[in-house]
């Protein structure tokens, strides 16, 4: 009973060792599934690592189900065995009965059996063959794997010198830090009026708002002696260790102005790394209304209405109008200044406020004529203010324009209705004045009245732009065509029935300005008209006044003369001309030396020659070291001034020129842009030719020709 | 020699292998067929010999039956190959072999030659650069180019330039793609310039640069198509400084367009003297970075001081006639440059005779854009008055406006040259800050009348792109031979039989980049390119090298048809094989009847 039982734990340990081995199998055909598909999706998708645990995962459980390799009892591997092993004599299912239901023979035959069952290997061949297919599949998985990931890393082109932008980008992102350093925290702490929260990083590099207080700590991983910020290369600040065991260093700081700096410890200095700054702009202000100048027509209403945005990147602490008003003319002029709430309150300090201001002209005691001057001016929580351009207003000052002063000076010959206009004003004035006084119907003829005296008024000026005349229309006086010597004389006829438009023999000659103008005024009369005629002389009156202005500066323009004026030289004696004695007078001359000015930046312009020899990988020379160096003392310079550009050509100039280090190719690149920045262009000299070395015979050529010329 | 024991070696090991094998079947007991027996083993042995030992004979051939060989370089077309099905295929190229395992790989071109069966060789693909071609020893060639499908196929840039001028790259692009390539001019690391070439389109190319820096520098041009750089080719080029020169300036009165093109040149270190008239016979005169000396008289040997005369032509028509000679003969004779600034002066003097100007016929004041000679952009603004110089033979426009108004010309004069200009008043540009448009003014006049300096002995690269793989012409221009220097070689001279002053080297670099060529005292720093640079234009070159040397030996080829040759010809080894095999059957086949007979005799026994 006892061997029985050892040839059962043999069996089990046969079978136990079919499960591993398809289990083992499973989980490579899953791994190599795994693995196309992973490439696969890197290729496609870019996202691969989850992706491809997903995918073995799922492989290796779809198999398990779809094998269920851990049902495989004794009995079927004893039926393998009886099959492999001739030995077995097919008898091993006997093994499986319950030894009580066994015949004699079949004990006999078991007994027999149960030794060579003993003798059978637990590691069968056969169980190893899917696993050694298994493994196959998986390294060819491997393979072409590998071929479709470097597949995506073989994009042409990567490795050509056009394509370094990438690398520059990814050297700015990645900043080394000494090896003592452990790490460090900067607390950027900006200014109260920013209303910006205090931030920290763990980076060198640093963008900080203009005044903020910039504070350092840098913990070490060993006790050091010293450490120090190297500003610019010239100013020193020095941390101060806050612990007893000198590991961890602080100082705080403002900077004001975009610089670089080192964090040096001991006699080791990091990589050069900048602090940009934000500063803070001065608030703008746009104006939308009114515009720059406005002229206000009698009649208008005398009111500007202001508005404007104003803008800051922080806050906007206040914003004013200020006002002037100028009253009188010439010598008399007098001003006055009003200041003017903006009508906001600029408590909340918010970074954008639309104002909105409507004043009105008389509460600043202004009167037709005055004119009005004012800008905004806003300042922003930082104290900083900034102002608009001056707009100006003016009432037009209608007395002036009724006065006749200039017209009845004797040199004025104007016809009767440049008078007209005027008359018209008056008389609408006085419509206006007497309405309550008359009847409707009254007013109304009145104003129709006025309206035809606008539209007689408006032909007269229509001649002179060549218009047609509508006197002509319906006239009586057919005398022409009535005439019988005229009979069947088309020519008379047509002259009479026909419109003549645009005969330039009707039109004066104005020059294009004065007729633009001209049509203005026409333009304003027929709206004048137009009110008149709706029985509106008080909307009338607007445009009456503008066609009247339009008028007078029309009637000062036809004014401009130049006076004309006459010299008599008194007559040159031509004997005499240049014949006085000179012999006293020295010659002048002048001795100087200019040297020309030296380029400050001939360096560069020469590294740029090294710089496109230095190879990758090899150091750099003594005398190409000499012609670097004023390139680094030139590029640390433009780096203290803007770091943005600079800083990066300069710590990889750094690291080409350290010793011992190979250089990089793309740090020769970032070195090639600064210097292409930071040169300015050549300008052109002159220059002679050369003569090509010929001994003499284009010389002779031209004897020769000389002389066969002669 | 070594040949001869691999032949004497093969020779006794198949005797010895013949003589073992012939006694092993006389001793056999069976002697059926003996003497047959005997004799395909020595013909088995010889034939083993054969195979080892190339065997060739002498024959005289004629040329009608010529045999033609194809030679098959890069670039071909495999289609092509199949109407050349009953001809030998060689190949110089490894690579070439490796992919068609058919063709033939020769070490050098001369074994096509001294393999003398051959009297034709048709060319497929590229062709053969003008060295290799040399090798062939003026055997007939019939080339079948292949066709040049992308690329640059032609460029050329100006390889020194002085300070402050431009970089000019032009050239055409070949695109047959479908796809829009961009042409990028990159100099340290930033791009310069560029230009786009259609799809399907061979357009020409002009990309320009200033460039900034001075001494040797690498540009390149890129070739982008998408966003992948599909080629990129070096621009080696070099910016020298420029010599200073010595300007002597007249002026009839003080004015300001010479005060200011005086303080500009002297800004830029040059030597200056002026010479005002401020009254009758006396002058005012002014010297900067030169020693005074005196001016009242401009003699001969006071104009040998100078590069340059600037005048205008008031002043330089008060000189006295022996002052006139001297300048004419200066002129003449030693190559002196009178920049001429037109006045109202009238007359005809020498100066003047070779410029006719014309009152343009409408009153014109205002100002007109000016273009210099070659130089598509114009310049600023300048009234320049009513007259223009009427061109006429001779003459080279040097300024004109965009009226087209001749305003500067220049005509040659024996040896010098005179500029006569009609712009007076370009101190308004330097007034308004304009220097740019100033300098390039004033330089393009002042480059064409100056005095050139003196010759030196100077070099040229012929080789058109000089690579490591051939050898490469320099050529120098001097008086004298001399021996030259490049890398650690020197380089013996070769005079060109007509022109006595040149001198040709040949040189294999040993590597790319910058090189120095050295002889006596003149230098030169060249480029080598790499292999990968410029490939198209290669291509197109060795298709012309080749396509030049088949035509030029087109003629030859007729002669060569009435001569008959001796000719060594190679016994293909293929017979050797076919006799060892028959051999080597009939052996086993006599063994295998032999034993068959013995056996069946055993079976009747």
């Amino acid at each position: 009973m006892d061997k029985r039982g050892t040839v059962y734990r043999h069996i089990g340990q046969i079978r136990r060792f079919y499960i591993c081995c398809r289990l083992v199998a499973c989980l490579l055909y899953s791994l190599s599934a795994a693995v196309v598909l992973g490439a696969l999706l890197l290729i496609f998708l870019n996202a691969w690592l989850t992706w491809t645990v997903a995918i073995l995962f799922i492989v290796f459980i779809c198999q398990l189900l779809y094998q269920k390799s851990w049902s495989t009892n004794e009995a079927g591997i004893l039926n393998f065995l009886n099959q492999h092993y001739p030995e077995l004599q097919e008898s091993g299912n006997l093994l499986l009965k319950n030894p009580d239901e066994l015949n004699l023979l079949e004990r006999l035959q078991l007994s027999k059996v149960e030794e060579n069952l003993i003798n059978i290997p637990i590691r069968q061949k056969h169980f190893w063959k899917p696993v050694k297919q298994a493994g196959i599949v998986l390294a060819a998985a491997l393979v072409v794997g590998a071929l479709l990931a470097t597949l995506v890393h073989l994009k042409p082109g990567l490795n050509l010198p056009g394509n370094e932008q990438a690398a520059v980008k990814a050297g700015k992102t990645v900043e080394k830090l000494l090896p003592q350093i452990n790490a460090v925290k900067i607390t950027i702490t900006p200014p109260a009026y920013t209303r910006k929260v205090k931030r920290t990083q763990d980076k060198l590099t640093i963008e900080a708002e203009e005044g903020s207080a910039i504070a350092w700590e840098v913990s070490t991983n060993t006790p050091v002696k010293h450490v120090a910020l190297l500003i610019n290369n010239n100013r020193i600040i020095n941390l101060k260790p806050i612990d007893n065991d000198k590991q961890t260093w602080k100082v705080q700081a403002t900077i004001n102005q975009a610089v670089f700096y080192q964090v040096s410890i001991g006699d080791k200095l990091s990589e050069r790394c900048a602090i940009q700054i934000i500063h803070d702009l001065p608030p703008v202000i746009h104006i939308q209304a009114p515009q720059p100048y406005t002229y206000i027509d009698a009649g208008e209403a005398q009111q500007v209405n202001i508005r404007a945005g104003i803008n800051d990147d922080y806050g906007i602490a206040d914003a004013m109008i200020f006002a002037t008003v100028a009253k009188g003319s010439g010598e008399a002029v007098k001003f006055k200044d009003y200041k003017l709430d903006a009508g906001l309150s600029f408590g909340s300090r918010l970074p954008h406020y639309d104002l909105q201001k409507l004043i009105k002209l008389p509460a600043l005691n202004m009167e037709p004529g005055d004119e009005l001057y004012f800008y905004i001016q806003a300042t922003d929580t930082h104290q900083q203010q900034s102002r608009t351009d001056v707009y100006t207003v003016s009432i037009q000052d209608t007395a002036k324009l009724l006065s006749m002063d200039g017209i009845v000076t004797g040199t004025d010959q104007k016809p009767e209705f440049f008078r007209s206009e005027r008359q018209i004003i008056l008389d609408s004035e006085r419509l206006l004045k007497e309405k309550d006084s008359i009847t409707a119907v009254q007013f109304k003829n009145r104003s129709n009245d006025l309206a035809t005296d606008q539209k007689l008024l408006r032909l007269r000026y229509g001649k002179f732009l060549g218009e047609e005349s509508e006197s002509d229309i319906g006239g009586d006086d057919n005398n022409a065509v009535s005439d019988l010597n005229n009979f069947g004389n088309a020519d008379v006829i047509r002259d009479q029935y026909t419109d003549k438009h645009d005969n330039a023999e009707d039109a004066g000659f104005f020059d294009p300005a004065q007729k633009a103008q001209l049509k203005a005024t026409l333009t304003e009369m027929w709206k004048a008209e137009l009110q008149l005629r709706l029985y509106k002389p008080q909307y009338a009156l607007a445009f009456e006044y503008k066609a009247l202005r339009l008028l007078k500066d029309l009637q000062q323009k036809s004014r401009v003369y130049v006076a004309k004026t006459g010299y008599n030289p008194t007559p040159l004696k031509l004997e005499k001309r240049l014949s006085g004695d000179l012999s006293a007078i020295k010659s002048a001359s002048i001795k100087q030396e200019i040297k020309p000015k030296e380029d400050e930046l001939e360096s560069l312009r020469r590294a740029a020659e090294v710089l496109s020899q230095l190879k990758a990988d090899t150091p750099v020379n003594i005398q190409q070291q000499q012609i670097l160096n004023p390139v680094n003392r030139q590029l640390s310079a433009k780096a203290a001034r803007s770091p943005g550009s600079y800083l990066s050509a300069l710590n990889a100039l750094n690291s080409i020129l350290s010793p011992n280090r190979k250089i990089k190719q793309s740090d020769i690149i970032l070195v090639q842009k600064a210097i292409q920045k930071a040169l300015h262009e050549v300008s052109k000299t002159p220059v002679a030719g050369q003569n090509s070395p010929d001994m003499g015979l284009s010389e002779q050529y031209f004897k020769n020709l000389n002389r066969s010329r002669q | 020699m070594m040949q001869n024991n691999w032949n004497i070696l093969v020779l006794i090991i198949c005797l010895v292998i013949g003589a073992v094998v012939t006694w092993q079947e006389i001793r056999r007991v069976n002697k059926r067929l003996l003497s047959w027996r005997i004799l395909a083993v020595i013909i088995a042995s010889t034939a083993l010999a054969g195979i080892a030992i190339p065997i060739s004979f002498q024959k005289e051939i004629s040329v009608d039956n010529q045999t033609e060989a194809v030679l098959v370089t890069d670039g071909f077309n495999p289609a092509s190959l199949s109407a050349y099905k009953n001809l030998k295929r060689f190949t110089i190229n490894p690579a070439l072999k490796k992919r068609h395992p058919k063709l033939v790989l020769v070490d050098e071109l001369a074994n096509l030659y001294t393999d003398s069966g051959i009297t034709r060789l048709h060319i497929l693909g590229d062709g053969l650069s003008a060295y290799q071609l040399s090798q062939l020893h003026n055997l007939p060639v019939s080339f079948h180019p292949g066709q040049i499908k992308q690329g640059v196929t032609a460029v050329n840039w100006n390889t020194r330039i002085k300070n402050g001028d431009e970089l000019k790259v032009q050239g055409t692009y070949k695109n047959t793609s479908a796809n829009k390539i961009k042409l990028v001019l990159q100099g340290l690391g930033t791009s310069l310039d560029s230009v786009s070439i259609k799809p399907g389109e061979t357009g020409t190319f002009e990309l320009k640069n200033t460039p900034k820096i001075s001494g040797k520098a690498i540009y390149r041009l890129l070739t982008i198509s998408g966003k992948d750089t599909v080629d990129n080719g070096s621009i080696p080029f070099q910016v020298d400084s420029t010599a200073p020169l010595k300007v002597l300036m007249l002026t009839s009165s003080p004015d300001f367009e010479s005060r200011f093109l005086k303080n500009w040149l002297s800004e830029k270190g040059y030597a200056v003297a002026v010479r005002s008239a401020i009254s009758k016979d006396k002058f005012r005169t002014e010297f900067i970075n030169t020693p005074a000396i005196p001016l009242e008289n401009i003699s001969g040997s006071v104009l040998d001081q100078f590069d340059l005369l600037i005048g205008d032509l008031s002043a330089l028509k008060t000189f006295s006639p022996q002052n006139s000679a001297a300048l004419h003969k200066a002129v003449t004779e030693k190559g002196f440059g009178v920049i001429i600034r037109a006045d109202s002066a009238a007359g005809n003097s020498w100066l003047q005779s070779s410029f006719k100007t014309a009152l343009s016929p409408r009153r014109d004041t205002l100002a007109y854009p000016i273009l210099l000679q070659g130089n598509q952009q114009p310049l600023a603004r300048i009234t320049t008055g009513p007259l223009s110089i009427q061109f006429q033979d001779g003459m080279r426009p040097l300024v004109t406006n965009t009226l087209g108004h001749l305003l500067a010309a220049t005509s040659l004069t024996g040896n010098g040259k005179l500029v006569y200009t009609l712009i007076n008043n370009s101190f308004s540009w330097a007034l308004a800050g304009n220097k740019g448009d100033y300098a390039k003014l004033w330089s393009a006049l002042i480059r064409q009348a100056a005095r050139k300096t003196p010759p030196e002995a100077n070099w040229a690269i012929h080789t058109d792109i000089p690579s490591v793989s051939e050898p490469v012409d320099l050529l120098l221009q001097s008086e004298i031979a001399e021996i030259a220097t490049a890398g650690s070689a020197a380089l013996p001279p070769d005079q060109n039989p007509l022109l006595p002053f040149e001198y040709h080297y040949q040189y294999r670099p040993e590597k790319t980049g910058w090189q120095l060529v050295k002889a006596g005292n003149a230098t030169n720093w060249w480029y080598v390119y790499g292999d990968e640079e410029w490939q198209s234009i290669r291509k197109l070159k060795k298709q012309a090298d080749t396509r030049h040397y088949s035509l030029s030996l087109a003629g030859v080829n007729d002669v060569t048809k009435q001569i008959q040759k001796k000719a060594t010809i190679l016994v293909s080894k293929i017979y050797a094989y076919i006799l060892l095999l028959l051999a080597c059957t009939f052996l086993w086949a006599e063994a295998k009847t032999a034993g068959a007979a013995t056996t069946s005799r055993k079976g009747q026994l």
